[in-house]
Parts: C-alpha cells; structure tokens; sequence
C-alpha cells in the first residue's frame, strides 16, 4: 500500500580514478504517488497559541480569529482543538475539546482581544499542557504558535518547553508576522523533526498559511521516517539537507562504521521531498561501484506496528581520468546552489554579529551570486540591498534580513509549492 | 586537490563550490593551475558574448582639472578615472588583448556578471552619461534597469549597479 519513488542522482555519474579521496554529491529524490494516503487518517490534535500583544491590533489579530475559525471547520469530529493566547500573562481562550461545539468555540474566538506586550514562554507551556490533556495516544499532535513582536527575558525557557514537548511527538510549527519577531528564536524552536517556522509577509496571508499547514497534517502517511545511508568502506557522509521543500539541514549520527542514519519526522504526501548530501569517496580502481546504499523505514499512520521499507542504491562508474568528462548534474548544481546561498548568509549574519563587517558583505554578495545564478533573481537583488546597507551603517535592515533567512530556504513565495 | 580561484582554499576534487567562500569551481579547470592562469580560464568560458576586441587607446592622464571615481561597494576600492570623453567598464581579458578602462575583474567582476564589455561613461559639455553596451546581466541606475545603448544622466553619488557588484559614482569637481 505504500508508494514511494526515491531518486538517486549523482552530480557526476562517471567519476576519475584518483588516488586522493574526491567529492560526490548525490540528490535524493522521494515523493509519494498519488492515493498514498488513500488510508485511515490519523486525527488531529491541534493547539494554536497566538500572541495578543498590542501590536496585533488591527488587521492581524482579526485575520488570526477568522484563520483559527477555518481551521476549525477543516476538522473532523474527533479531532482536538484548543487555543490559547499570550500578552503579558498567558490564557486558554478554548480549553482542548473535539472539534464539535463550533458555534461556542468561535464565539470565544471572536471575544479575543489585543492589549499588553509579549512573553511567550507561558502561552508555550498552556499550549502544550491543553495538547496533552486532549488524551489521544495516536494522534497527530502539533502546536501552532504565531508571534509578531520580541519575547524578553524568557527565550530560554520557550527553547525549553519546545524541546519537553518535541521530545513527547508534538510538532511545533512556529509563524512570525511583520519585522519585529525573533527570528533567532523561532529557527532554534523550530529546528526539530516535525517542527518548522514560516515567515509571513502580510496578515492576508494568515489564513492561507494557516489552512495549508493543517492540510499538510491532514495527508501525513508515513510517520517517524527514518534514513539510513551506507558508504562504500573509507567513505565519508560529509553532510546532509533537506533542499526541499525547504532548506534545512539534517543531523545525521553515525550508526556504524560507514552507516549513518537521520530522522525526517512525519511525512505529508502532499511534500515532495529532496535532499542533497556530500559524500567525500576514497580512491577506488577502475569500474563499477557501489557509492551509496539507501534505506528508508517508515511507520504507516493508523496501521498497528505496520512498517514500510524501500531501498535504493547508486552505483557509479570510476574510469581513467581523460575519459572522464567534467560535466555535472544540472539539477544537483541547481539545489547545491541554492543550498550554498543559505549557508552562506547563514555564515555571513555571524560574521555581522562578531563584527566583521567587510567578511559578512562578501559572503552576502556571494550568496548573491549564487542566488542570481540559480535564477533567484529578485532575492538576489534583495541580498545585494542588503549587503550594501550593512557596509554602509553597519546593519541590515530587519525585514531584509527575515527575506534573506527566509527567502533563500524556500520558506516565502512558494505557498503554490506547499 | 583542488585551489578555489577565488579564496585559495584547498578543496577536494570535484567540488562544485568552494566550502569557504562559495565561488563555483566549475569555470576553472580541473587540474591545478595557478590562480592567474584559474582566472583567465574563468573568462575564457565566460558566457558566449560577441566580443569586438576594441582596444581602445590607454587613458592619457589628463592635467587635475577634473576627476570624476567609482567605488566599489563590496571591495571599497575607488577607482579615480581621468575625464575623457569615453571610459569603458568592464572585465579585462588578457588573451585576446582587451583592457577596459575601468577593469572589474578584480573585485569579483566575473562572479557578479560584468560582461567584458559591460558599459561607458561617456563626458559631454561637463556632464556624464552612462551607457549599457549590450551587456549579459544588465546596467541598474540607482536600482533602475536602464536599456541597452540608451545613454542616461549620471548625478554625484548615483549607484551603478553592473550585472551583482555595486559602485557609486562620484565628481569631484
């Protein structure tokens, strides 16, 4: 009942013999035929905690009430919503319930209101504490918390309670709104499996935002996916990412010798997956060799203990060096370019941070570059915007700076994509 | 073993970006070469653009009159430019004998998309026009696209952008 394609393509698919150890990329590919979820979905158990601070004032906050309201009627009747809100102090606005006495949930929707500042530590903590009252031992559990301003003095503590709870299968999908928030912050809550953070760009965005990420949750069909990547003997896995549907890199732990293995949390059909890995091979003889064993191992959701098990290996050619022709993969160059424009603003933000000012411009540009020849041409105008901006006054603009991060992991302008 | 023309960095063969600074590799050859001969590789591959090898005429030093300068945002290196009534901004190219006036390959020309032939300033009755010859990635005047040989006006502290890299323009009268 499972039907996973999983792709293999390596950046060159005839490598030269050499007698020092020489660099391979491989783009994997995995997407779901159409009608893999055509199974018992696993119901939802779904928290939203929403700043209410007074910047949400306005068209923000009334936009959240009528996403939360949508939301609402995606779900079932046995699925679990509650809502929980924050300013100064944190509040559950609808205790966890099943999805089913709509008209008074949305009435205690539409009495919220926005005052006060923003710490967002406790209404983490309610939000987490309603997931778990909602009792559902085989549920989707998943927190949705969308904040538009900077939480002071207990960022630590949200780090906290994130982990508690991801370490307990609660997915936390955390939305920042306008230029204010911390997006420091939301990257480190975000960066677990089945978590991820969005950045939205303006309050007609919510609902579509919203909607979408509960769609996602809704065709999840294949649970706890796991990787395991096996090299050839003196192999290295030098490292792993996630290139779509967004950037994000994988941690990866060595298993065995030459085995590593990476979590990829839930899957939603809907996500056509790829990743890109840097494999550093050692010197090998003319032939044929096996450089790479995949293996993924998923749970079916709503199936008891049932597993699914595909395996995929690449097999490369190794041949006399002026036999070899030098092309690589356009597609893997295309990811890896991509990928290198995020790390590399990724880099250069710390270079700002330290200081190094001249450092930080050069990486931006760079990234630049690679954005502009990966056919980001507009985000490569921003990123050299804001490359000038920060030689000039020593700092990038907030909003440039979230477009940057954003931008080059695929996280904005790509809603169709979801 | 590979050195990334860009930062000199050791890379391992077959790396298709530098893992210190992010230059593609590919442009250069494989073999190890040194990082003069890497660029001119570089622009020999460079896209396939008409070159008519003008070679135009070094720039006399004329009496300190008048200078006009460019800064190059990313480098801050200023280029200091004698008034004559045609300059040429672009990339040199040593094989094939073409040295622009204001030479950009140093500052990361090629990287960013400066064509060989990129664009002029041109000097008339003491004002300053600037001019895109055609060129791959395009000439921005203070972020505006401005048409391929259509001279436009140039202001004290306008911003040139040439394909990526960014230089102000400058009088000092």
């Amino acid at each position: 009942m499972s039907k996973v394609d999983l792709r293999i393509t390596p950046s060159r698919s005839v490598l030269p013999a050499s007698q020092e150890p020489q660099l391979l990329y491989a783009l994997i590919e995995l997407s779901a035929q159409s009608g893999a979820t055509k199974m018992p979905r696993l119901p939802l158990n779904l928290c939203l905690v929403i700043d209410r601070s007074s910047s949400m004032r306005g068209e923000r906050l009334q936009q959240v009430k009528q996403a939360a309201m949508q939301i609402l009627d995606l779900l079932g009747d046995h699925e679990s919503f509650a809502l929980v809100t924050f300013n100064d102090r944190a509040e559950v606005v609808v205790p966890a319930q099943l999805a089913r006495a709509r008209a008074e949930i949305k009435r205690q929707i539409s009495a919220i209101e926005a005052a006060g500042g923003t710490e967002m530590a406790t209404g983490l903590a309610l939000g987490v504490q309603e997931l778990q009252r909602a009792m559902m031992p085989r549920a989707i559990h998943r927190l949705l918390l969308l904040t538009d301003g900077r939480t002071y003095g207990d960022e630590g503590r949200c780090v906290e309670i994130a982990r508690r709870a991801q370490a307990r299968g609660i997915g936390i999908t955390a939305l920042g709104i306008g230029s204010e928030w911390n997006e420091d912050l939301l990257e480190t809550i975000a960066a677990r499996e089945n978590s991820r953070t969005h950045y939205i760009t303006s309050a007609a965005e919510i609902t579509k935002i919203f909607t979408a990420e509960v769609e996602r949750m809704h065709n999840i069909f294949a649970q706890d996916v796991q990787l395991r990547v096996t090299l050839p003997p003196q192999g290295l896995l030098r490292s792993l990412d996630r290139v779509r549907p967004y950037i994000v890199p994988l941690p990866t732990i060595e298993e065995a010798e030459f085995v590593w293995t990476a979590a990829l949390g839930d899957w939603p059909e809907s996500d056509a997956q790829a990743l890109l890995m840097e494999i550093v091979v050692p010197p090998l003889p003319v032939g044929r060799h096996t450089m790479l064993r995949l293996q993924l191992r998923y749970r079916v959701p709503g199936s008891e203990g049932t597993t699914a098990n595909h395996e995929q290996n690449l097999v490369v050619g190794v041949r006399n060096p002026d036999e070899v022709a030098s092309e690589v993969d356009p597609t893997v160059k295309h990811w890896l370019e991509r990928l290198v424009a995020y790390r590399l603003q990724a880099s250069a933000w710390q270079a700002a941070e330290e200081g190094k000012l001249e450092e930080a411009t050069r990486r931006l540009q760079m990234a630049g570059t690679r954005l502009f020849e990966a056919g980001e041409i507009e985000l490569a105008r921003t990123v050299q915007e804001e490359a000038t901006r920060l030689l000039r006054s020593g700092q990038a603009s907030a909003e440039g700076r979230k477009r940057i991060k954003y931008g080059t992991r695929g996280l904005i302008g790509r809603e169709e994509q979801l | 073993m590979v050195i990334c023309s860009h930062c000199q960095a050791q890379q391992l063969d077959g790396t298709i970006f530098c893992t210190v600074c992010g230059a593609s590799l590919l442009s250069a050859k494989p073999q190890r070469q040194t990082t003069a001969s890497l660029n001119r590789a570089a622009a020999e591959t460079a896209q396939a653009e008409v070159d008519e090898a003008t070679i135009l005429p070094a720039p006399t030093p004329a009496p300190e009159t008048n200078t006009i300068a460019l800064i190059v945002l990313s480098s801050g290196r200023r280029i200091v430019l004698p008034v004559t009534p045609e300059l040429l901004i672009g990339r040199k190219d040593q094989q094939r004998n073409f040295f622009p006036d204001v030479d950009l390959s140093l500052d990361g020309g090629y990287d960013a998309g400066v064509s060989r032939q990129h664009a002029r300033i041109i000097c008339r009755d003491g004002s300053y026009l600037l001019e895109d010859l055609g060129s791959s990635n395009g000439t921005f005047l203070n972020r505006q696209r401005i048409a391929p040989r259509r001279p436009v006006e140039l202001h004290h502290g306008d911003e040139i952008q040439l394909g990526m890299l960014l230089v102000r323009f400058e009088m000092n009268g």
